[in-house]
């Protein structure tokens, strides 16, 4: 009886996935801690993550059709809205993301993430010819079902989650069967230009690194040649574009990969998010005793800093529960992706699970001081009711796929 | 299966980003966590703005006209702030507690954390209650900074111009983060013309302090630091003698006068009168003083010599002359008989006398209006605003301060627009003809106008500062100005300089003015003034033969050109070219100059 249940149900992605909300709302509750304005948030979580039950067992029982076919049409209304959001939205921070619905916050650009996995997994699972992306016209179809929506996120703007969705494409095409020198010609521009931009002997390295991988893949000469051109031509025009820019906007970039250089602005953050979590030791400081974030040093930080009062408070020993979860959660979602033999859910699973790591890598790491500053939450933990409901709305989508794994349609 | 490669490419992935984190952990947490409990203890980190001395203002022989001096302004670091406290600080400031609380308000994000002023210049007194009081209000502090001196008698208020605070709009408007509430900010004149070079940049320094607001020492060891830069001295091509000469010459009159090089465009002297006083402007600004500027109904903050719009008079005739001649309606030797008034239609347009058959130099000389009304029906309506445009009416002359009028130049597309194509005569035209009617002009452009007439055709963009000077090397950067050449021949300018030599050498409107050491040769006009007494104009250049000064002075509500306009701008030749001072005051020659 008891195999029986859990051949149907994952019993680590939702632990995990719960886990990690669990934790989310004690750092939430700590963070806005004597905070009057804010301390309602924590309910909102909490009331938020227990609907979300409910949502995610809906998601799980529903038969898998439905999911496929009503991608697109969420899909379009995920557009829909993005465009309303720009007309009508309210303006926070000088950005246009929220709508405002009977006093709760809603967040489009979050539950576009959902739909445009959907609505890629949908177009690339197809059988038939015109969604082969091994060919041009299949490939760039794929491609622009992602970057309609990067479009209109840029508009609002938010560099950070537009950049979500640009990381999507890779992965997934890639799990849904592109083969390896199509990536490498898509990669090897990119490459190049990150490489070009921390300096000459980088740009170097990398130009003589795409220049062993082509004479690996022993592709043709022609295409070879236009490859490499393309990449020293991105590594350049890197460069050019930046000196274009002006100074302030230059000084943003710096601060992004070096925020020391800009103590003031996006450095302020990092710097006490750093000295927040470096403090917090093996056990940390315990519950509600921390004192930077107790004293409020670090901004908003039920949002995109929460990880910092679990490393404060709880040390090294939460944080690293924290990063196991998410090692847990990833990789089963991983794994159920391969034994699903849906392709429609399989190839979600594996854009869900990019979504997931992206967030986590960018998130932790730039509240360590490894990554850029870029302001994208931690999933599962970070304050925001949109964002905890898609992020519920994909563990829900994860478990659908692991119950029907055996079925083929 | 290939899919069975690839996951194990996914999970390689996977395993590294974790194991990136959790290694980035072990580096924080477990290596060496007693730096950051100690970074913790002392938990923040106070930021100290330096504010930079505004660059220096010099005249053209190196005379310093504007300085800096040190004051005091009362900063509030909102994190470290009381709110209680606000009655008690906003005694002690002069400041309503509301507007004390709406200023806080106003500070958001990471500024709650930097000092934001909330008052600048205070009393000493101020300085050593807060010294003396910090555990009574946390947060309260002062910083020394730099405010406007002006050293010397000399005013040139327009000129110089004021700064103000930065407004909230102007605060969210700014292009990157620069400005933050209560930084100044170039508002008029030269201060703004040149903010970006002369306010420098903002220094920062970074400290931090323990939970008592003690200061524990520099962050990261002053790494972080920004050293504050000095801002640009301005060398100025104005002559601070002949200024204060001219600024004195107008006297309590209302006018302005603007003296230039016709060889390079450098202004001498820019006067506006009636001016106010600098001072008011450089600690803090009272708000009765302005309110007291804005609402004075001779506009003292206007500047006239750049934003005023009259009509030239006579002045402007001199544009239809080059016009005819360069179009080819008029030969150099061509007459127009002058029969001392004018029919046109049912309207007769009156003159000051009967001259018969004339040529351009005694039209010009004597301000013959029949030969003009004539002269502006030959050449049409299009080729009069053509060569109007050309010269630099209508348009910005592209002075280096932002006050400036385009004025106004009309057209017959002009007309059609405002009247229709059928609301106007041709009779608008003979008006403007000889300057009246709808033209406008200011003192600038008719100086620029006087400068192409002196230097035979050449548009010389007029400017202010010659060099910005670099306040640590001392090294003197050029500013470059534009410079171009009429499509008119300058044989032509040859007629027009005869005819203005003989209006003050010869027997024309203005030899009251004739001197013997100094050949000048000018024109004069008289505005029509439809609110009051006419609006005197007079232009002139000098020496005849070489000018080194070509000036405008429009004198408001003063009659005609000759009267008082003529004797002030003689007075300022005379200074500038052989430094002769003449105290005795100006009569105003009471007739009926023709004009």
């Amino acid at each position: 009886m008891q195999t029986r249940i859990f051949d149907k149900f994952n019993l680590f992605v939702f632990i995990s996935a719960f886990g990690l909300i669990a934790i989310g709302l004690v750092a939430i509750y700590s963070a806005t801690y004597g905070n009057e304005l804010v301390s309602a948030n924590f309910t909102k979580q909490l009331v938020s993550a227990c609907i979300g039950i409910v949502i995610v067992l809906a998601i799980m029982y529903m038969p898998a059709k439905y999911i496929s076919m009503t991608a697109y049409l969420f899909y379009a209304l995920a557009l829909i809205m993005l465009v309303a959001v720009l007309v009508i939205g309210k303006k926070i921070k000088g950005q246009t993301s929220w709508f405002n619905i009977a006093g709760f916050g809603i967040q489009p650009s979050e539950f576009a993430k959902v739909a445009t996995v959907l609505a890629l997994a949908f177009f690339v699972s197809n059988r038939n010819k015109e969604a082969d992306i091994t060919k041009p016209r299949g490939f760039f179809t794929a491609v622009g079902i992602c970057l309609a929506p990067v479009a209109l996120i840029m508009l609002q703007p938010d560099m950070g989650t537009a950049l979500v969705f640009m990381f999507l494409i890779l992965p997934v095409l890639y799990w849904a069967g592109m083969p390896n020198y199509i990536l490498f010609f898509i990669i090897a521009p990119i490459i190049t230009a990150v490489c070009a931009f921390l300096g000459t002997w980088y740009f170097v390295s990398a130009i003589i690194f795409v220049i062993l991988i082509l004479v690996i893949l022993k592709r043709n000469i022609l295409v070879s040649g236009i490859v490499l051109s393309i990449a020293i031509t991105a590594g350049f025009s890197v460069n050019m574009v930046y000196n274009k820019l002006q100074p302030y906007q230059q000084k943003r970039i710096m601060s992004m990969f070096n925020p020391e250089s800009d103590p003031l602005g996006a450095g302020y953050n990092v710097i006490q998010s750093k000295i927040a979590i470096g403090s917090g030791g093996l056990t940390g400081k315990g519950f509600l005793m921390g004192t930077q974030t107790q004293l409020k040093y670090i901004p908003e930080q039920w949002t995109d800093f929460i990880f910092c009062m679990v490393g404060e408070e709880f040390g090294f020993i939460g944080s690293i529960i924290v990063v196991i979860l998410f090692l847990v959660l990833i990789w089963q979602t991983i794994h159920i992706a391969y034994l699903c033999k849906n392709h429609f859910l399989s190839i979600c699973c594996i854009g869900f699970a990019t979504i997931l790591s992206f967030h986590i890598l960018i998130n932790l790491g730039m509240i360590m001081g490894i990554m850029p500053v870029i302001g994208i939450p931690l999933p599962f933990m970070s304050y925001g009711v949109s964002f905890l409901l898609s992020n519920l709305i994909m563990l829900g989508i994860i478990l659908n796929a692991y119950r029907n794994r055996k079925e083929y349609v | 299966m290939e899919l069975n490669k690839r996951k194990n490419l996914y999970y390689l992935f996977t395993f590294a980003i974790c194991f990136v984190i959790a290694f980035r952990l072990v580096q924080l947490q477990l290596i060496n966590p007693e730096r950051f409990d100690r970074e913790s203890e002392k938990n923040s980190v106070k930021t100290i703005i330096t504010t930079p001395a505004r660059g220096l203002i010099f005249d053209r022989n190196n005379k310093l006209l504007v300085d800096n001096k040190p004051s005091y302004s009362v900063v509030i670091t909102k994190k470290e702030f009381d709110t209680n406290t606000i009655p008690l600080v906003s005694a002690l400031v002069n400041i309503a507690p509301d507007e004390l609380r709406s200023t806080l308000n106003y500070i958001e994000g990471t500024n709650r954390f930097i000092p934001t002023r909330i008052i600048r210049d205070v009393d000493f007194r101020v300085i050593s209650f807060i010294e003396e009081n910090r555990e009574l209000i946390s947060g309260v502090d002062y910083t020394i900074e730099p405010i406007r001196l002006y050293p010397t008698d000399f005013k040139a208020s327009h000129i110089i111009g004021y700064s103000k605070e930065i407004s909230k709009s102007m605060l969210q408007k700014q292009e990157g983060d620069y400005y933050r509430q209560g930084d100044l900010f170039g508002t008029t004149g030269l201060e703004a013309g040149y903010e970006n070079y002369l306010r420098g940049e903002k220094g920062y320094e970074f400290i931090l302090q323990d939970s008592k607001g003690r200061e524990v020492g520099p962050l990261n060891e002053g790494k972080n630091d920004v050293q504050s830069v000095s801002g640009y001295d301005l060398i100025l091509s104005i002559d601070a003698d002949v200024q204060t000469y001219a600024e004195k010459l107008l006297q309590e009159r209302k006018g302005a006068i603007v003296a230039m090089d016709p060889s390079n465009g450098e202004i001498i002297c820019l006067v506006s009168k009636p001016d106010y006083d600098l001072n008011y402007f450089s600690g803090k600004l009272s708000p009765q003083v302005w309110t007291a500027l804005n609402t004075n109904p001779d506009k003292p903050l206007f500047n006239r010599a750049t934003q005023t719009r009259y009509p030239p008079g006579s002045t402007f005739k001199m544009v239809s002359a080059l016009a005819s001649l360069q179009e080819g309606i008029m030969k150099p030797n061509s007459t127009i008989v002058c029969e001392g008034s004018f029919r046109f239609g049912d309207k007769v347009f009156k003159d000051h006398g009967a001259y018969g058959s004339i040529g351009f130099v005694t039209s010009v000389e004597h301000s013959v209006n029949v030969f003009y009304y004539k002269l502006v029906l030959k050449i049409g309506f299009d080729n009069w605003t053509k060569y109007g445009r050309m010269i630099g009416f209508g348009e910005k002359t592209g002075i280096d301060i932002p006050e400036e009028t385009k004025g106004l130049l009309p057209s017959p597309e002009y007309f059609n627009k405002v009247y229709g194509p059928k609301g106007w005569t041709q009779g608008y035209v003979v008006s403007l003809g000889i300057g009246q009617g709808e033209l406008g002009v200011s003192p600038l452009q008719m100086a620029e106008y006087t400068s192409i007439l002196a230097n035979s055709g050449t548009f010389v963009q007029p400017h202010l500062v010659k060099f910005l000077k670099n306040p640590n090397s001392g090294e003197l950067i050029p500013v470059s100005y534009k410079k171009r050449e009429l499509e008119i021949e300058k044989e032509y300018f040859k007629i027009i300089q005869k005819g203005m030599y003989l209006v003050v050498n010869g027997n024309g409107t203005a030899r009251s003015i004739r001197n013997p050491d100094v050949k000048i040769a000018g024109k004069t006009g008289t505005a029509q003034n439809p609110h009051g007494r006419d609006h005197s104009w007079f232009i002139a250049f000098a020496p005849y033969d070489d000018p080194k000064i070509a000036i405008c002075v429009m004198v408001e509500n003063a009659g005609f050109g000759a009267a008082v306009a003529a004797p002030i701008a003689q007075r300022i030749i005379l200074r500038y070219l052989l430094g002769q001072i003449d105290d005795s005051e100006i009569i105003e020659v009471k007739g009926n100059f023709p004009d």
